[in-house]
């Protein structure tokens, strides 16, 4: 089978056509980012986020009804995976102060319950724990496998056989865990993770990220700038920018639009930008590499001719190259499960817009300077 | 013929390789399962016997019992050992990043602080939360404001601030190894099987604890405050006695044992099916001699060596009931911290009888310092403790001259140096230290006591075991069908070549888990993503070489001439797209931690294995098949 053996399109002179329709996909993107805003994951925000998995399907505002309730203040809740799964999110990191003393009463409570009427002392109380002592090591056993069964953390002062201490942490996930536990008895769960990020990793990582971005797109710069000439490593770089910003704008635009795809931006989002640069440059390197041979072959003809020339004949290489690497993605968008989704997505949008740009974009550009500088690029 | 065949040596070669890799991990697979269902039935009759136990420690219990069974015996070791690793993310456990804090290691460090240094310090650490830059920078900038000489605080007066500067930084990077120090040993102490604990930048430490789910423990374990002590080692008149007490009486009671048979049995059983008869006529008449061999036959030492696989099943011995009515109360058993190798490869822990009691505790450590002896240039260690510290320790010293003296950091020994003579300064030096590094191992410490390491947990991810099974059938999934899709497609759109591509990316795919198993390294959720990416973009190759041999056949030229042209020249197009991309995947490398790492791993293995595939595997196939006159099909 061949598709697309004798293409004659004059891609080139319909060049006006594709500038205003990326220019309007940016622009609207870019209004997006501006007006809405990029929603960031835990990873670059900080923040504390639990993923709880139930046995049977939930109803995600009973939920966010539960939740509104335990004093956490603004929790975001969203679905994870499937209809049994939710992700419950708070950009705090330790329960605020105020609730403090109604986890405490909970956590006595329990105690109580497990064994009514039994001797315990508080040793030791900070702001992300609370440390009990009782009267001998069997009791503190006990209670220590009671609180963690209750959704808390806990853990024996020392490992010795004669320990009578449990500390209990007061973290935001075992809050959650505890309160869900009590309220929602007929459906158990299990915690799938739980992240907490510090606010100052959260602020280096998003400085990591653009330095990482800007240092690939600069690498390559350089790179295709020895291997062709600056206009065309230029103009393939510029594409590629062209690519993540309409990436990032779809991301804008499209986030909280369509049901089951969680797109903030991530670390891993972070990761398919930068293999997007890496890769989406191929169809570039494809293209140029046969103007450069047009080039040296038809020394007369005019640039924009060559280059018609050379888009033809890589089309169908150009295409099913993209292609074998979408059939991937898309598998991976539906299998990957919730972990890969975000990741797929940017991937996915990005090669498709990584290739109508290295035809529509990058070689426009390396005409658009040739025209304007009235320069002769030889090889 | 003859050029082919050398490439052909390589291919099969390769593949072979991999495949020997690999072996491993399926080994470990099957022990998995194997043991999984071993302990399955153990699970079951818990259950049915303590209905009242909670499910969760009879889980803990199981997994624990399941991760001493895979680590404790030989085979299934060697084969764990070599297995390609699963990661966090695919197995469940817990991440985290801790930080030095350097606020707190300052005020430790300062010398007669003040109100107005204090005051200056919170400030420092509260500006310090929200920029890069260094508490110390921060700090010092802030007394200059004021006017005040960092020498004020630190150093002496002569030096310029400069200088101190880069010795807090140095003291703040010196904190960070001695905190992974005492972390690495208390990980080991808490048994996670194969722990990563990694420095990270110039203050951080990423740590990896596989399948723990007991955070609140761990934690503490990592945090809690350091535990140097000097503890006197038993003279043998002492010890060797009580062994051989320990020995009679465990003799004893396994014999009993044996008769009315345990659970454990089955698993016992399997380890030592392998030693000859007389030896295990040994064990059995002398159990404990049998696994803690005295270093010294005749007695004059009474340390013991102990298999590192061994270690388990002595500690379970010493904490038998009847064992433990024999070993004085004021007496305990200690390891070394690292383990020596003896002849034949397998690790020795050296097992020491101490006082239980300390003679001191490393609070009265001031500094301590490696270095080389300048007259017999063999490394050593001096340490100074202060003034209180240094009456006691001459009094420990003078009593006890010719015994040693154990330097034991949470309840593990680091160093047991004899002592010489008195030391009424408290101005010790400990020689007959093997090399520098453990020199300087011992430095960090004896340290450990003297100026704790203060960190902070900035980061903390954890992985339930069930997402983690989840993920790797999903991952799994879409190997499989990303695979199927492509091959599928490639066979449709250029017929035989296709399949030889096809061909070609089963090879790819088993290159690059041949790589990973090679190289002991970590596959991730998104390194899986990775190897299903790959599997599209390592098909790019032949879909460019193809395309290229169909034109080049157009143009009329023989079979023969299109496949060399077609080749030679998508070469320069082939190479300039792949280099880009792993470019990226370096920047990626150093951008990411754990899981993107995996994934740019996997990213970069795939690009070097697919390359080779299509460049060399592919292009044997076409040579081959031009050969021997096969009509080339490219659809």
């Amino acid at each position: 089978m061949r598709l697309f053996e004798n293409l004659n399109i004059n891609f080139m002179s319909k060049r006006t056509t594709f500038y205003v329709v990326s220019s309007i996909i940016l622009l609207i993107g870019l209004l997006n980012i501006l007006i809405r805003g990029l929603q960031f994951g835990i990873d670059f925000k900080g923040g504390t986020e639990v993923a709880i998995q139930f046995e049977k399907p939930i109803n995600i505002a009973e939920i966010r009804r539960e939740v509104d309730k335990i004093g956490l203040g603004n929790v975001e809740v969203k679905t994870f995976g499937g209809s049994t799964g939710i992700l419950l999110r708070t950009e705090m990191q330790e329960i605020p102060s105020n609730v403090i003393p109604k986890v405490k009463s909970k956590i006595e409570a329990i105690i109580e319950n497990t064994l009514p009427g039994i001797e315990k002392k508080v040793i030791d109380s900070t702001s992300s724990s609370i440390t009990y002592n009782f009267s001998d090591p069997q009791t503190a056993e006990v209670i220590n496998n009671r609180l963690f069964e209750a959704g808390f953390q806990t853990a024996k002062v020392s490992e010795e056989p004669t320990n009578t201490g449990v500390v209990v942490r007061l973290g935001i996930a075992d809050w959650i865990k505890e309160n869900f536990s009590e309220k929602f008895v007929n459906n158990p769960f299990n915690v799938l993770k739980e992240d907490k990020v510090g606010p100052k990793v959260g602020k280096e990582l998003k400085t990591d990220a653009i330095i990482a971005v800007m240092l690939s797109l600069i690498v390559i710069l350089i790179y295709l700038g020895f291997r062709f000439k600056f206009a065309f490593a230029l103009g393939a770089v510029i594409a590629l920018f062209h690519d993540i910003l309409i990436t990032l704008g779809l991301f804008a635009i499209l986030y909280g639009v369509i049901p089951g795809l969680n797109l903030e931006i991530t670390v891993s989002v972070v990761a398919a930008f930068l293999t997007l640069v890496g890769y989406s440059i191929n169809d570039t390197v494809i293209v140029f590499d046969r103007v450069r041979e047009q080039m040296k072959l038809h020394k007369s003809l005019p640039l924009e001719e060559n280059m018609n020339h050379a888009i033809n004949r890589t089309m169908s290489r150009t295409l099913i190259t993209v292609f074998t690497t979408l059939l991937t993605i898309i598998v991976l968008l539906i299998f990957g499960g919730e972990v890969l989704r975000g990741f797929a997505f940017a991937l996915f949008i990005g090669m498709i817009t990584g290739t109508y740009s290295s035809i529509f974009i990058a070689s426009a550009f390396v005409l658009e300077v040739a025209n304007r500088t009235k320069t002769k690029i030889e090889f | 013929m003859k050029e082919i065949r050398f490439r052909l040596f390589l291919v099969l070669g390769a593949i072979a390789l991999s495949v020997y890799l690999l072996i491993p991990t399926y080994k470990d697979y099957l022990n998995n399962k194997k043991v999984t269902q071993q302990l399955s039935f153990l699970e079951d009759s818990l259950k049915k016997s303590n209905p009242n136990l909670p499910a969760i420690q009879i889980k803990e219990f199981i997994n624990n019992k399941r991760d001493s069974i895979l680590s404790n015996n030989p085979d299934y070791r060697a084969a764990r050992e070599k297995r390609v690793k699963l990661g966090l993310d695919l197995q469940g456990g817990m991440y985290l990043v801790m930080e030095v804090n350097t606020a707190k290691l300052l005020e430790k460090l300062a010398k007669d602080p003040d109100d107005q240094f204090n005051q200056i310090l919170k400030e420092a650490e509260n500006e310090s939360r929200l920029s890069n830059e260094n508490v110390v920078s921060i700090l010092a900038r802030k007394l200059k404001e004021k006017g005040i000489r960092l020498s004020r605080y630190f150093g002496t007066i002569r030096e310029d601030d400069d200088k101190i500067i880069s010795r807090l930084l140095e003291q703040e990077a010196d904190a960070v190894t001695r905190a992974i120090e005492i972390i690495r040993n208390r990980v080991d102490q808490y048994g996670v099987s194969e722990p990563n604990i990694q420095k990270q930048g110039s203050r951080r430490i990423v740590i990896e604890l596989p399948g723990i789910a007991r955070e609140e423990e761990a934690k503490r374990l990592l945090q809690g405050r350091a535990l140097l002590e000097f503890k006197l080692v038993k003279d043998p008149e002492f010890a060797i006695p009580i062994m051989k007490r320990i020995d009679e009486v465990l003799a004893a009671s396994l014999k009993g044992d044996s008769l009315t048979g345990d659970t454990t049995k089955t698993v016992k059983a399997d380890t030592s099916k392998q030693q000859n008869l007389t030896e295990e006529q040994f064990a059995k008449e002398h159990p404990f001699f049998a696994i803690a061999r005295l270093i010294d036959p005749q007695g004059r030492i009474p340390d013991a060596f102990v298999k590192e696989s061994d270690r388990q099943k002595l500690n379970a011995y010493l904490e038998r009931p009847e064992v433990k009515k024999v070993i004085p109360d004021n007496v305990e058993f200690l390891y070394d911290a690292k383990p020596e190798s003896g002849p034949d490869g397998v690790k020795y822990y050296r097992l020491y009888m101490l006082n239980k009691t300390p003679e001191l505790t490393g609070g009265v450590i001031i500094d301590a310092k490696s270095n080389i002896d300048p007259t017999t240039s063999a490394p050593i260690v001096t340490m100074q403790m202060n003034s209180e510290g240094a009456r006691e320790w001459a009094r420990i010293t003078g009593s006890n001259i010719g015994k040693r003296c154990a330097i034991v950091l949470d309840g593990v020994v680091y160093s047991a140096p004899v002592i010489q003579s008195k030391i009424p300064s408290g101005n010790s030096q400990i020689s007959g230290i093997p090399n520098l590094d453990e020199a300087k191992l011992l430095e960090i410490v004896l340290k450990a006591g003297a100026l704790p390491a203060p960190v902070d947990i900035i980061e903390q991810r954890s992985v339930g075991p069930s997402l983690g099974q989840d993920s790797i059938k999903q991952g799994s999934n879409s190997v499989l069908f990303g695979y199927l899709l492509v091959a599928l497609f490639m066979a449709f759109y250029y017929k035989k070549a296709g399949t030889i591509a096809d061909f070609g990316l089963i090879v790819t795919v088993l290159l690059i888990l041949g790589v990973l198993a090679g190289f002991q390294a970590t596959l991730t959720l998104p390194g899986i993503a990775g190897i299903v990416l790959t599997m599209g973009m390592a098909v790019d190759a032949n879909v460019i070489i193809y395309e290229r041999i169909r034109e080049e056949l157009k143009t009329g030229k023989t079979d023969r001439a299109a496949v060399d042209a077609g080749f030679k020249n998508s070469l320069s197009a082939i190479l300039d797209s792949n280099i880009t991309t792993f470019f990226t995947g370096i920047i990626l490398y150093q951008f990411g931690s754990g899981p993107i790492q995996g994934f740019a791993l996997t990213l970069m293995i795939g690009i070097l294995t697919s390359l080779f595939s299509a460049l060399v595997l592919v292009r044997i196939i076409f040579d081959y098949m031009v050969s021997k006159g096969y009509k080339i099909n490219v659809g």
